[in-house]
């Protein structure tokens, strides 16, 4: 087993009296794409630029390949960094911008321009090259970034939400870049975003951060189907959350008593998480089914999800594919019936 | 029907103040050429006569000399104080950052006179009047102002994380601000050091006080006009107009453009 | 702090702590100085501050410029608020811009070439007189008149009087304007009720610039005005210049500065005031 690339270990991060990042230990090892995920103002980006070395740890200890990096200086570290900005050179053109990192390194120019013009044609911009980055557009601007961060071939490459001034579709089609570069570069990638999306679709492991604070680790998958708590249940997917109280093998909620399994003690609180697509909805009643009244739906492409309240004015939702609606005859104040599988529920040990 | 006259009139009263303003710039530019001894209309012949005694006058062009070492000192002294002070304006904060921006910002705010007479005594007091640099002394004090609002101007567009890619890139602090920061700025520098030389080649209060013997083009012409009316001063005039103008027109080019346009 | 921060932060403090605050703070030792065989020697005495406060002359002066220029502020606000007016709503954004770029111009062109300028049109014998002597007219004395102060005045301030209030009237929120005139305000009352107070602040701004510049100007006053009494910058003048009363002229020096500051005061308190909820 070698050792972590990155090693956080009790960092902390205060800006005089807000403290941006508590306590946080992390450990991301060579080669690995990690996504840093949560709401704005989590510290997501703050921990990211401690790596980069745009903020000193205020306390803690931060190591990259077995160096104490706190009093390294930004310029003597090899942590190039995509901006959300791209910050690309306005003054520079494309290929200037790549050979920036170069210059600073006092590389010859014949060198810098070789390799600058490599990684420009590697990313598929070779024939913009002269060009004004100001006059590329969204996505080639990108690319230039990319190639400006990994011109120096860095061992490891920060990204800051990068993807976030894109369209949709060009967020789809640099996410297979993305994905494609990191694997034939085998380097580590620490990518931050606000998007599940983007940070599911790309990362082997995922960070979740609420308030400064590391709230799960974990694989997309794992993350998705047993988050950890109540925020990252919130935060994460669609879920129905329903507070009980553990009644030894059967949860017991304001909705109705249901199975489950991994409650905590008979009278503990604790929590029961159902996905959304996995609760089953019908137009007659069945055994143990909530009687709810339809409150709205949204389609997103081919997926619908319906919102509903049940008698009690818990919101509950329901995800389905568009096809399945079928003979549903959906209409605002119409009375449904919802059920789950009994292993479809994850249970949380909290109120 | 009466807004109509109403707007009428108010471009009417417009075009009078545009016409006040520069009547006297043109006036001069005309009476310049013009072959009378007294300048008044109709005009007599077209003449060039007034610039060839002021070419061949060496006590002018000893000040014309004077005015553009001056100038130019001026405006490398005060643009250099003005571009550090809008950089630390623009990346620090710190304590007592009002009064540190008031001493550079105070000084176009008290009238020239009383700046004239306090350079004088304290440049005398310190051994330091009399000089052609006593000027440039005073002159940069008074310029550095507008140094520093075109540049911190210049620096409100930049890309606050364009500086920090630089150091993530490799830069040294002074690499990145000479590698980022001053070509981003380059536009305004051009245009700040062309606005300061412009404002010290026609200062006069303050010139008039502390040259001593060394006289600048427009303390020439207050002199002049002391003593009586002379066509010389049109032509003087009308060069320093000239010389003044390219240098604010060469200020817009470089930058008062781009930063209306955004 | 590191040597980089430093390196930025240092040279205007040293260089206007110099030859700014130093020369200013001098200036007001300096009235306290006495001046012996036409010689300065350091002292601290009230006597030049008693000679100077107690000659009628002075306080003629004091009176006279700040009359002046409350006058002259006066008049090229009036002069410069329907300009700024058509150029700030009844002109196009493109116009405007140029406009602006074009006022900019005088205010780095010689002020002294274009007073002298004026002198020559205003003359008894000028383009103007000569002008109205061929219907019949003058000629008229302008030159050493109240007419040849305030024009000689008005080349100093309008460029730049015009500039802010234009820049003052052009910021104001439109919707507030047109809202005026579908309750039925007549265009009278929307300026008095709605643009006036909207701009008030930079109005005012204008107005004091005009009032520092007049205050401390002695081009306008001495070659067009053939000022009687002298204003306080030619009496500063004359005092240094002639009389080598360095300390006296001081004296001058600091009643003005005390003068502006009181009415910068007034001014900016005026400018940024809220309106009471009344």
């Amino acid at each position: 087993m070698t050792e972590p690339l990155v090693i956080l270990s009790g960092v902390v991060k205060r800006f005089g009296d807000f403290t941006a990042v508590h306590h946080l230990d992390l450990e991301i090892t060579a080669g690995e794409f990690v996504a840093i995920m949560g709401p704005s103002g989590c510290g997501k980006t703050t921990t990211l630029r401690m790596i980069a070395g745009l903020e000193v740890p205020t306390e803690g200890e931060a190591r990259i390949s077995g160096r104490l990096m706190n009093a390294v200086p930004v310029h003597e570290r090899d942590t190039p960094m995509v901006w959300q900005s791209l910050a690309l050179f306005p003054f520079l053109n494309a290929r200037e911008n790549v050979e920036f990192g170069l210059r600073m390194r006092g590389i010859g120019a014949a060198e810098r321009r070789r390799r600058a013009v490599q990684w420009l044609e590697r990313l598929e911009i070779g024939e913009f090259a002269e060009r004004n980055v100001e006059t590329l557009s969204g996505g080639q601007r990108q690319r230039v970034a990319l190639a400006r961060a990994l011109v120096t071939e860095p061992p490891i490459l920060l990204l800051d939400e990068p993807l976030s001034a894109l369209d949709a579709h060009l967020i789809i089609r640099m996410q297979g870049v993305l994905t494609r570069l990191q694997r034939e570069l085998g380097i580590t990638f620490v990518y931050v975003t606000h998007s599940q999306s983007e940070a599911f679709a790309l990362a082997d492991r995922v960070v979740i951060m609420s308030r400064g604070r590391i709230v799960q680790v974990g694989q997309p998958r794992e993350i998705y189907r047993a988050p950890a708590n109540r925020f990252v249940a919130e935060f994460v997917g669609r879920n129905n959350i329903l507070s009980g109280i553990s009644r030894g093998d059967v949860i017991e909620t304001a909705l109705g008593i249901f199975p489950a399994a991994g409650l905590p003690a008979a009278d503990k609180p604790a929590t029961l998480v159902v996905a959304a697509d996995l609760v089953r909805i019908d137009r007659t009643p069945t055994e143990g089914a909530i009687p709810c009244t339809l409150i709205s739906e949204e389609f997103v492409g081919a997926t619908v999800t319906l919102f509903l309240e049940a008698a009690d004015g818990t919101d509950l939702k329901v995800q389905l594919p568009e096809r399945a609606l079928g003979d549903l005859n959906l209409h605002a104040g119409g009375r449904f019936h919802l059920s789950w599988p009994a292993d479809a529920g994850h249970v949380l040990a909290e109120g | 029907m009466s807004a109509r006259i109403a707007t009428a009139l108010l471009l009417g009263w417009l075009l009078l103040v545009f016409i006040f303003i520069f009547a006297p710039i043109l006036a001069s530019v005309v009476f310049s050429f013009n072959s009378d001894r007294f300048p008044t209309i109709p005009l007599g012949s077209f003449t060039t006569r007034w610039y060839d005694t002021i070419f061949a006058d060496p006590e002018i062009g000893e000040a014309a000399r004077a005015s553009i070492v001056v100038s130019l000192s001026t405006s490398v002294i005060a643009t250099t104080l003005g571009f550090a002070t809008a950089y630390t304006d623009y990346r620090y904060n710190f304590r007592f950052k009002g009064p540190y921006l008031a001493l550079i910002l105070l000084p176009p705010t008290i009238p020239l006179i009383i700046m004239a007479l306090a350079m004088l005594a304290w440049l005398s007091w310190i051994g330091a009047s009399g000089q052609l640099w006593s000027i440039v002394i005073a002159h940069s004090v008074l310029t550095a102002p507008f140094a520093m609002a075109i540049i911190r101007l210049r620096l409100n567009q930049i890309d606050p994380n364009l500086e920090a890619a630089a150091w993530n890139l490799g830069s040294s602090e002074w690499k990145a601000l000479r590698s980022v920061i001053l070509p981003f700025c380059r536009p305004a520098i051009i245009s700040a050091a062309c606005l300061t030389a412009a404002v010290s080649f026609d200062e006069f209060v303050v010139a008039w006080f502390v040259s001593g013997l060394n006289k600048t083009v427009p303390v020439i012409i207050l002199e002049i006009v002391q003593g009586n009316i002379d066509p010389q001063v049109n032509a003087i005039g009308s060069l320093v107009f000239l010389t003044s103008i390219t240098l604010v027109v060469l200020a817009q080019v470089f930058f008062i453009s781009r930063i209306s346009r955004t | 702090m590191n040597r980089f921060a430093l390196a930025f932060r240092l040279p205007i403090i040293v260089w206007q702590g110099l030859f700014f605050l130093g020369p200013l703070f001098f200036m007001i030792a300096m009235s306290f100085f006495l001046v012996k065989n036409y010689r300065m020697e350091e002292a601290f005495e009230l006597k030049n501050w008693a000679r100077m406060l107690t000659r009628g002359y002075v306080w003629d002066s004091y009176w006279y410029t700040l009359g002046l220029a409350a006058s002259v502020t006066v008049v090229a606000t009036l002069v410069a608020f329907p300009a700024a007016f058509a150029l700030a709503f009844r002109v196009s954004e493109a116009t405007r811009r140029w406009a602006i770029f074009l006022l900019i111009i005088p205010f780095f062109t010689s002020y002294l070439v274009r007073t002298f300028s004026w002198y020559v049109i205003l003359a008894e014998s000028g383009v103007i007189n000569v002008g109205l002597g061929t219907v019949g007219l003058g000629p008229y004395t302008l030159l050493n008149t109240p007419v040849g102060t305030i024009v000689g005045y008005l080349t100093l301030l309008l460029p730049l009087v015009v500039i802010l209030q234009t820049i003052a009237l052009a910021n104001i929120d439109r919707n507030l304007v047109q809202a005026a005139r579908n309750l039925g305000y007549p265009p009278g009352r929307t300026l008095f009720a709605v643009i006036v107070p909207l701009a008030k602040t930079g109005l005012i701004i204008a107005a004091l610039f005009c009032f520092i510049l007049s205050f401390g100007d002695f081009v306008a006053p001495y070659y067009l005005g053939g000022s009687k009494p002298p204003t306080l910058p030619i009496l500063i003048i004359d005092t240094t210049k002639s009389g080598q009363q360095w300390p006296r002229a001081a004296v001058v020096a600091v009643m003005m500065m005390l003068t502006l500051f009181a009415i910068a005061a007034t001014a900016i308190w005026l400018a940024y005031r809220k309106r009471s909820a009344a």
